[in-house]
């Protein structure tokens, strides 16, 4: 080991207790070598300052849903995002376009319906769906959607949550109609797991979570809402 | 890590920190989110290959390292390791900004950029993640002083990239 790497060593906690104690004399006794080592400790701290946010920060949700395919994702927004020049991979964007062309598929089928309609590119809500979005309040269940949470988003527009026999999602004010901005097929089975636990969706959590401004609606307000026409 | 956790809950709980680590790897967020999320994509693709008792960390860290060092074998490499110039010239600006975390991330993913790609993911793991030598040495398939040696080198060269702000 060189002198240099010793220090390094030392500076990373990495030696023995004996050589360690060495080094500590050493350092004492040699105001360069101190000084050396403060620059290197203050480096550390640097690094740990700049890139311990990330691992503090939310993980976006384009990433929380590449890692539960089970729960068969489908976040339009983040494969909206994907499909911008892709300099990873290029299999990585294609993949996630493909996924999501063979879900909304696959729930159309399953369904018998067809609860959301697809327009220029951009997903709406439709029959069933559509009724219970504009009708119905939280406090007051009826049929197979139920409406979760109501609140407005950073753009100012109406969001509301819902929770169907498969699948759940959000949905967002645009021109007078509900766009569908992310809907999560539950793997099968679970669908009423995720109700028994009182939870929403941890996709449909985090999606929320990043376009929420303020607090949910209370009751009131969803009412008030309701009458406003979802302005 | 719970061992009794599914595969999928125990990969979640990662992503923080192989976010992490993609950005000290990557040049800009944008390319290290693209990296985390192909190492999302080839951990669950390859989850059979992964021994349940051992570190799912090291597992994933190897992964997120090997494509990105397949990546930067690859062609489109050559744009990847130059800097943007924008983010060249904010290394060494006022150091008063500095203090400003997200500003000094800047600065530094772009110093990182211009390490040897052997001495980065060396200098990652180790200032950055908070593995130890002994740690490394195993996930990368290298003696413990090469690990030490790339280590000084690398460490060396950044201190004189962005200095002692």
């Amino acid at each position: 080991m060189t002198d240099d790497e010793k220090l390094f060593a030392w500076l990373d906690g990495e030696l023995a207790p004996e050589e360690a104690a060495e080094m500590d004399a050493r350092v004492a006794a040699d105001p360069e070598l101190a000084r050396l080592a403060e620059q290197h400790r203050k480096l550390g701290n640097r690094l740990s300052a700049a890139f311990d946010p990330i691992a503090r920060a939310q993980v976006p949700e384009q990433l929380l849903a590449a890692a539960r395919p089970s729960g068969h994702v489908i976040d339009f927004q983040a494969a909206k995002r994907a499909r911008r020049i892709p300099s990873f991979p290029q299999w990585t964007a294609l993949a996630a376009t493909l996924a999501v062309g063979i879900f909304v598929g696959t729930i159309v089928q399953q369904r018998g319906s067809t609860p959301i309609e697809v327009q220029g590119g951009k997903i709406y809500a439709a029959a069933a769906l559509n009724r219970a979005l504009d009708t119905q309040l939280a406090s007051a269940p009826s049929g197979d959607v139920r409406i979760g949470v109501t609140f407005r988003d950073r753009t100012g527009e109406i969001c509301r949550t819902f929770t169907e026999t498969a699948s759940s999602g959000l949905a967002c004010r645009s021109n007078g109609r509900w766009r569908v901005n992310g809907l999560f097929a539950s793997p099968e089975g679970q669908a009423s797991d995720y109700r028994m636990a009182g939870g929403m969706d941890p996709n449909l959590a985090a999606l929320m979570d990043s376009t929420i401004a303020g607090e949910p609606f209370d009751a009131a307000a969803e009412k008030a809402a309701k009458a406003g026409g979802w302005k | 890590m719970d061992q009794s956790s599914s595969f999928e809950d125990q990969l979640m709980a990662l992503l923080p920190r192989l976010r992490r680590f993609a950005h000290g790897l990557s040049r800009n967020s944008a390319d290290a989110d693209d990296l985390t999320q192909a190492t999302i994509e080839r951990a669950l693709r390859s989850r059979d290959q992964w021994q349940p008792g051992t570190r799912l960390d090291s597992w994933s860290y190897r992964i997120m390292r090997n494509l990105w060092i397949d990546a930067a074998r690859s062609q489109s490499r050559r744009a990847m390791r130059e800097a943007p110039e924008e983010e060249g010239l904010a290394v060494g600006q006022d150091p008063r900004d500095a203090m400003d975390a997200a500003v000094d991330l800047r600065r530094i993913m772009s110093a990182m950029s211009r390490l040897p790609d052997e001495q980065r993911e060396i200098v990652a793991l180790i200032l950055v993640e908070g593995f130890g030598y002994r740690e490394v040495s195993e996930m990368l398939g290298l003696p413990i002083g090469t690990v030490s040696s790339r280590l000084v080198r690398g460490r060396t060269a950044l201190l004189a990239m962005v200095g002692e702000q």
